[in-house]
């Protein structure tokens, strides 16, 4: 028992750090453009495909493939940004919280539905990054859940370096301070705007390949991991990148725990979905802004 | 221009009237499933596009009133208006305990605290097998033993315009000021003497309190009712259905709902692809169009009609 709760939190911890790479990109889309991405499981959903598909049509390696993933979000991020998101910017928008959610569920809703046409509604698996298993002791773990979790981590630690190093990680923390005086030291805070939602895009894209091989994929795998990414992305405080990635962890784990420990097995697969949505709401309710929450990083 | 809105209103209302004796049974069923649609979309539209506040947990009210009627009739053997009435009032009483829960979020908290709870309660239905039947579905007595829709689809005229006349009567009153009040700034509602609290738990409980009514009408009629009616995909052609007729609007919302459920059955051949297009649509209509096609519509017959007459004073004057 002892050793299977192990492997549980192990695995847990991995969809942990997998949890946190797609709340970390939500985290960017909210801390810039100042609103709640409710179609950020579809580009995670999305991503999953465009390894798939780069693997299985143009025989990319699959490491290579990841990237071509990242890549091939951030494009339709910043399409799906420059084609629906711009009025967001403009003085002339009325209420342009209710556009923000208005218009990210319109597009969750799109995507689903066209996937479902274009990559059929049975689950497709992407071949295993590194066969096998690492074997120590009693642990057993698939080497894809070892490498997904490293990789996970990887991307983390860049997009930390990227926005602590880089001058345009200073400007998105700047624009995501204050648009005004972002604008008036002259940064041209449409580009930004861009950038910041393509690497939202580009992070849970990125996620969604990573875990093709463990999970399968579907048209609607970006329903729970979304509503996981909202919980980390609450629990860690809106804007806060640190925040996010420890939530993550928190969440992955107890998360596994709760399906190995629940009592009824018969049920502890369907109820393991309510679990994250439980958390999400319970969040909410008590500690609106997070556990480390940002004063600036808040909603229009 | 107002002797043309009433000619347009007498017109349609003959032809709801009408409906089920030029069409077959397909389309008949087709008609009773718009009325419950039409139900659902006017009373989400008073909720986020009158009163401002953004719940995708809409849906859930349906499966609520549905199941809680379907279970009370199976249980205990009551009459199915009473059991309906029950869902109705289930309805109000859980959605003012969202409300009041949600007064803390604005916004796309509130959304997501809605989505979740809609989500959950699905799960609940999904996995209680015992009671609720799961995926495989609940039976459900049906309301009329008839084999036609036709007393259904006349029922669900009277549910539809009684609820557009309540919500209506509801908005043009002191109330629905408040509610506008609320949705366009909560601060300076409530600097203005609003009871923003009050209000924002009655928004939700007066729109989970018809969208139960719609529930309980759908449960009755489809006869096994399943855990899906309450999904997030659910809620998606809701919300395009509302956004699409004009969200801002009761009735425009309604026609949407009409207007869509049938074009969904008209273009059935065309499979999932259908959802497609109406996600486009609504992805367009957010975009250039946010008071709805219906508004949209509505502005070009008034500048045509200005233009007439502005072409006829011109005609007159030159004589």
């Amino acid at each position: 028992m002892a050793d299977y709760l192990l492997i549980q939190a192990l695995n847990g911890l991995t969809i942990g750090i997998i949890y946190a790479v797609i709340a970390a990109g939500l985290t960017v889309i909210f801390s810039i453009l100042r609103i709640v991405n409710f179609a950020h499981g579809e580009f995670y959903m999305m991503g999953g495909y465009f390894g798939y598909f780069a693997i299985s049509l143009f025989s990319i390696p699959p490491l290579l493939a990841i990237l071509v993933a990242m890549l091939a979000s951030f494009a339709l991020s910043v399409l799906v940004e420059r084609t629906l998101l711009t009025p967001l910017y403009s003085p002339a928008t009325e209420r342009k919280g209710d556009y923000g959610i208005l218009v990210t569920f319109g597009i969750s809703i799109f995507l689903r539905n066209i996937a479902l046409i274009v990559f059929g509604p049975y689950p497709l698996r992407p071949p295993s990054f590194f066969s096998g298993a690492l074997i120590a002791g009693p642990l057993i773990m698939t080497w894809d859940r070892v490498f997904a979790g490293g990789a996970g981590i990887a991307m983390l630690i860049a997009l930390v370096w990227f926005m602590n190093n880089t001058p345009w990680g200073e400007a998105l923390n700047a624009v995501s301070q204050s648009r005004e005086s972002a604008a008036i030291v002259g940064i041209d805070d449409q580009r930004f705007y861009m950038l910041a939602f393509g690497l939202g895009g580009a992070l849970a894209g990125g996620a969604g390949a990573l875990v093709g091989p463990i999970y399968s994929l579907s048209p609607s795998m970006g329903l729970i991991p979304d509503t996981q990414a909202f919980a980390i992305v609450i629990l860690g405080g809106m804007g806060s990148v640190g925040g996010s990635i420890l939530a993550g962890l928190l969440i992955g784990i107890s998360e596994s725990m709760f399906v190995a420990l629940f009592p009824d097995p018969s049920r502890s697969l369907t109820y393991a979905q309510a679990f994250s949505l439980v958390i999400l709401m319970i969040v909410l309710l008590i500690r609106p802004t997070g556990l480390f929450g940002r004063a600036h990083a808040s909603m229009e | 221009m107002r002797a043309l809105s009433w000619c347009g209103g007498l017109a349609l209302a003959a032809a709801v009237l009408a409906f089920p004796f030029m069409v077959n049974a397909y389309w008949l069923s087709v008609g009773v499933l718009a009325m419950f649609y039409a139900i659902a979309t006017a009373s989400w539209a008073l909720l986020a596009g009158y009163a401002g506040q953004f719940s995708f947990g809409h849906m859930a009210f349906v499966s609520l009133g549905a199941y809680t009627s379907g279970l009370l009739v199976k249980w205990l053997g009551i009459p199915v208006p009473l059991g309906m009435a029950a869902g109705v009032v289930m309805c109000a009483v859980v959605g003012s305990g969202v409300g009041f829960v949600g007064l803390r979020m604005r916004g796309p908290y509130l959304a997501l605290f809605t989505v979740a709870f809609s989500e959950v309660l699905r799960i609940v239905f999904v996995s209680e097998v015992e009671i609720t039947g799961g995926s495989g579905g609940l039976e459900v007595a049906p309301l009329f033993h008839t084999r036609s829709d036709m007393p259904y689809y006349y029922l669900g005229v009277v549910l539809l315009a009684a609820s557009l006349a309540a919500m209506l009567a509801l908005v043009a009153s002191r109330w629905g000021l408040f509610f506008r009040a609320i949705r366009e700034n909560e601060d300076a509602a409530a600097a203005a003497g609003v009871p923003v609290m009050r209000f924002r738990v009655l928004a939700f409980a007066i729109a989970s309190a018809f969208t139960g009514l719609g529930g309980g009408y759908f449960g009755h009629y489809i006869g096994i009712l399943t855990p899906d009616i309450g999904s997030v995909d659910q809620m998606g052609l809701v919300v395009a259905m509302a956004v699409i007729g004009g969200a801002e609007s009761i009735i425009a919302a309604a026609i949407g709902a009409l207007g869509l459920e049938f074009l969904v059955e008209a273009l059935r051949s065309y499979g999932q692809w259908r959802l497609v297009l109406f996600g486009a649509l609504l992805l367009l209509t957010v975009r250039f169009a946010r008071n709805g096609l219906l508004a949209l519509a509505w502005q070009q017959v008034r500048r045509i009609g200005r233009a007439l007459r502005t072409g006829q004073a011109a005609r007159e004057a030159a004589e």
